[in-house]
């Protein structure tokens, strides 16, 4: 484990859109953060930011990182996430992501050993979903003796990037584990009712090009089943092999993530579903900060994992959940 | 003969139209399960983090 210096770090961050936004005026609120730096192509969007933060947050361009650089967090549109964490890396800073991309959290995981050499730890997917999840999930594999199949769904999107993510998912192919295998399916199939903390309640859920099996499957070994769903209206279904009819709104509504697990307690076979609900966007910044924080704070394991693999995932929770996005548990059903 | 082959053609496209029509139906229309008859859910404390 590397612990980054005691003094107040230095961070960059790369995206100022909805959830790159707040994870500056996060970060720059806290008092183990000395300077941070934001990066947009946009420049209108990186000034508006500039201007209603103080003078901690300052402007800068281009993928280069500096040298003195503690921390990245990575918000940036999936698909630029992997070159923007890879500069941060060879700068030797720990990196945190928040793509959901599968191709692109593959390319991320696959930097686990140049991230040892260098001694930093790249956290892959620290988002609402994937990142809330993987969090959930390992606390509520506690709970049981074995896990033996994990479900994770998400309803809802943040900014206009995350939108337009949410359309391609559903007309790509999905990733499961089944059975000690990967197994692929078109997206938009496999419908389940999920049911999510108010407000969101039931939502039909079909299968999508959704990253959290790559990242729970390593960190449960022996799990037989994972798959991940996100909720969709009947027009999302069928305009999905089109390109997007209009702009995508600025940020979505209120949206929510549920973690089922299934496994064994002793003889028994139990079920533990725990969920949260927030903006998306809001959601995705609580956990990226929080994790930035926490390798800041408390250093992180050198390598390329998801947050079902942080070991004391109680703190970070815990720290979550101060911020305000609290997890919920679904109770009263009968286990099976 | 060609008369014939025409026709079998046609009944086959119809059929795949028909077909294609009924799986769009089926894909957009109804729900994936029932929602929970009982439970709820409710806030984690503080001391189940730890």
């Amino acid at each position: 484990m590397t612990l980054l210096k005691a003094k107040p770090a230095n961070v960059v961050v790369f995206g100022a859109g909805a959830t790159g936004a707040r994870i500056v005026r996060m970060l720059s609120a806290s008092p183990n953060v000395n300077h941070v730096e934001v990066r947009d192509p946009d420049s209108t969007r990186l000034r508006e930011i500039i201007n209603s933060c103080d003078d901690s947050v300052t402007a800068g361009r281009g993928l280069r990182v500096p040298e003195t650089t503690d921390a990245a967090v990575v918000a940036s549109p999936p698909g630029t996430q992997a070159a923007a964490a890879h500069a941060a890396i060879s700068a030797g800073a720990a990196v945190v992501t928040t793509s959901s991309d599968i191709g692109e959290t593959r390319d991320l995981l696959a930097m686990d050993q140049f991230a040892i050499r260098k001694k930093v730890g790249l956290v892959v997917g620290a988002g609402f979903m994937p990142g809330l999840t993987c969090l959930l999930a390992r606390a509520g594999s506690t709970e049981l003796d074995l896990v033996d199949e994990i479900h994770v769904a998400k309803a809802g999107t943040g900014g206009p990037a995350c939108a337009r993510q949410h359309h391609r998912a559903l007309s790509s192919l999905s990733v499961d584990w089944r059975d000690g295998r990967w197994m692929r399916r078109p997206g938009g199939s496999g419908r389940e009712l999920c049911w999510f903390p108010e407000p969101v309640a039931g939502r039909d859920c079909y299968r999508g090009a959704l990253s959290d099996a790559l990242l729970l499957v390593p960190a449960f070994a022996g799990i037989e089943r994972v798959t991940a769903r996100l909720a969709a209206t009947r027009r999302d279904r069928l305009t999905a092999p089109l390109p997007m009819m209009r702009r995508p709104h600025p940020e979505g509504g209120v949206g929510a993530i549920r973690v089922e697990l299934r496994g064994r307690c002793g003889i028994e076979r139990h079920v533990v579903v725990l969920g949260a609900q927030a903006r998306p966007a809001e959601g995705a910044a609580i956990v990226a900060a929080a994790t930035a924080l926490h390798l800041i704070n408390r250093g992180f394991v050198e390598g390329a994992s998801g947050l079902a693999s942080i070991r004391d995932f109680k703190d970070l929770l815990s720290d979550i959940s101060d911020r305000g996005l609290r997890p919920c548990r679904f109770e009263g059903f009968i286990a099976s | 003969m060609a008369a014939g082959f025409v026709a079998l053609i046609r009944r086959t496209i119809v059929a795949v139209v028909v077909g294609m029509a009924v799986a769009a139906v089926l894909r957009v229309r109804g729900r994936g399960g029932v929602p929970p008859q009982t439970g709820g859910w409710r806030e984690l404390r503080d001391d189940e983090f730890e």
